[in-house]
């Protein structure tokens, strides 16, 4: 009787505390290192558990890695950052913000980012880009994400020409 | 008893059983709970929010093209069609959904932004009177003269 008596107590207090606007909503706020903590890992876990257990089995030339360079380029930049660059100031109008691959790198393996760029991330700003882009598309776009800290000048240089 | 469930809670997000992908739909319960308690909120904040431009053609061609340029992408444009999206990132379009938020509260939102959704806060590159004009053009989007839309796509 008792547990269930705290049950009820705790979700009538939930309800009001949200009913009555208390959460705060607004975005323009850094989350808090406990929420981050538990957000980043809770995800993480559940990408390693959902991402394809195959590795990408193409090499990653400096081809594929200046063809995902340029995807880069044309879709993620403008939240998360370009190389060279001090870090994208509208990725960090988001809540969470968006990660700066060229400031901190990624710990996701190639395969996570894949299945992360592919499906997205809810109850954040990563959009599905499953919906615009062809699996081959994707895997050129982590094989560039996950190497984002040792670009050769070559696909540096590369990535940055317009198409031909 | 509750920390049976915390500890319950814990492992089922160490475990990674928790689905984090963006596309599939919402579960209506979670898009009813996160929707009472974001509007909730907002009201709150928004309540002493006062003073919003007149809707002078002059403010409604100004807060239109500032939304052509920043919210078009995801917002949706004048006369085509909307942009469904799967659940979790299914932003407003608002000129076949139109709002219910009052102007105050889009003024709130589009300078807060929402948290733990896609929508970002403009603070940082809008001033306060440019927002203004926003909620104006946001809130009477379904009610706008063709002459108005025309003079938002005209180059200044």
């Amino acid at each position: 009787m008792g547990s269930l008596a705290a049950i009820v107590a705790l979700a009538v207090g939930a309800a009001g505390y949200l009913g009555l606007g208390f959460a705060n909503v607004g975005a323009d706020a850094k989350p808090p290192i406990w929420e981050a903590v538990l957000m980043n890992s809770s995800v993480h876990a559940s990408v390693r558990r959902e991402a394809p257990k195959v590795q990408n089995s193409g090499v990653a030339t400096d081809e594929i890695l200046i063809a995902g360079g340029k995807l880069y380029l044309n879709d993620c930049v403008g939240c998360h950052g370009a190389p060279g660059k001090p870090a994208s100031a509208f990725g960090a109008t988001f809540y969470p913000p968006a990660p700066q691959f060229f400031l901190i790198g990624t710990q996701y393996s190639e395969a996570q980012v894949f299945w992360v760029a592919k499906h997205g991330i809810r109850r954040t700003g990563m959009f599905p880009e499953g919906r615009y882009y062809t699996d081959t598309e994707l895997w050129t776009l982590s094989a560039f994400v996950t190497r984002s800290a040792t670009l050769s000048p070559i696909v540096m240089k590369g990535m940055q020409q317009p198409p031909e | 008893m509750i920390a049976a469930l915390a500890c319950g809670s814990v492992g089922y997000l160490r475990l990674g059983l928790a689905e984090v992908r963006a596309d599939m739909n919402t579960p209506t319960w979670e898009g009813q709970l996160v929707k009472f308690a974001v509007q909730a909120s907002v009201r709150r904040n928004a309540a002493e929010l006062h003073n919003p431009p007149p809707p002078t053609d002059e403010n409604l061609i100004a807060g239109g093209k500032l939304y052509l340029g920043g919210c078009a992408g995801c917002h949706g444009k004048p006369g085509k069609p909307p942009d469904n999206l799967p659940g979790y990132l299914s932003p407003r379009q608002f000129f076949q959904a139109g709002t219910q938020y009052s102007e105050p509260e889009l003024f709130w939102i589009v300078k807060h932004g929402i948290r733990n959704t896609g929508m970002s806060a403009y603070g940082p590159f809008y001033s306060d009177q440019q927002i203004w004009t926003l909620a104006a053009f946001v809130k009477r989007v379904n009610n706008l003269p063709p002459t108005l839309l025309e003079g938002i796509r005209a180059k200044r």
